[in-house]
């Protein structure tokens, strides 16, 4: 993972990205305790070329089969790792990437997004494994109440708060 | 709940807590490891041998 990561960093560093950040089961794992995952999700900032208009993950792909990465199927094989690069879909991404906390792999400079943030992308995304994993944030006491609630207020996503709470947090049903 | 079975919970509830306190790195060298194990179990021929006819 830490050869993935320097990869990443040097296509930052030679500005094909900007801002990255772990999440999915990896970034998760910062927080929680490790479950197995078959890929890496990076969210990343992507950066406007001269003469092109719309923002595409194309010189991604670029870059890293130019240096002998492989694509299989959605993902880009670096040093062992099936990564799948995700551009921020809405205003919940592109804060969960501006707010992602730095931290070091060895003594590989890397982004994660914060807990707080992917338990309410989990909560967007509503898969059951994306309940699992909220679940496993709640049970490890790994999210702050207070910022949990501010993304949820400004993301409009206490309603699905409610119906996961309702669904998984209720201790009184039978 | 039986005392045998509350004794596993918490033994479990200890491992995960013991995980969850490790270094970011060391995480992700178990990940490693579940990923390749993971792997390893679905190129088996018993996970891709066709189950028998009833």
């Amino acid at each position: 993972m830490k050869a993935t990561l320097q990869v990443i960093n040097q296509m930052q560093a030679d500005g094909v990205i900007g801002k990255y950040a772990i999440g999915g089961a990896v970034g998760a794992t910062y927080y929680l305790e490790p479950s197995a995952t078959q890929d890496v999700d990076v969210f990343v900032a992507l950066t406007s070329r001269p003469g092109v208009p719309l923002l595409s993950l194309a010189p991604i792909y670029e870059y890293l089969t130019a240096r002998g990465h492989k694509i299989e199927r959605e993902h880009l094989i670096i040093e062992g790792w099936p990564v799948q690069f995700l551009p921020p879909s809405g205003p919940l991404e592109e804060e969960a990437l501006e707010q992602a906390v730095e931290t070091e792999v060895e003594g590989t400079v890397t982004w994660v997004i914060t807990a707080e943030h992917l338990a309410a992308m989990a909560l967007k995304t509503g898969r059951a494994k994306d309940f699992a994993r909220l679940l496993q944030f709640v049970e490890a006491g790994a999210l702050d109440a207070t910022s949990l609630n501010l993304i949820l207020e400004k993301h409009r996503l206490h309603e699905k708060w409610q119906e996961f709470e309702l669904k998984f947090l209720r201790r009184d049903q039978p | 709940m039986t005392d045998w079975m509350r004794k596993v919970l918490e033994s479990k509830r200890a491992t995960r807590d013991r995980l969850r306190a490790l270094p970011f790195a060391e995480k992700l060298k178990l990940l490693e490891k579940l990923r390749e194990r993971s792997l390893w179990i679905a190129k088996s021929h018993l996970r891709t041998r066709k189950p028998p006819k009833v």
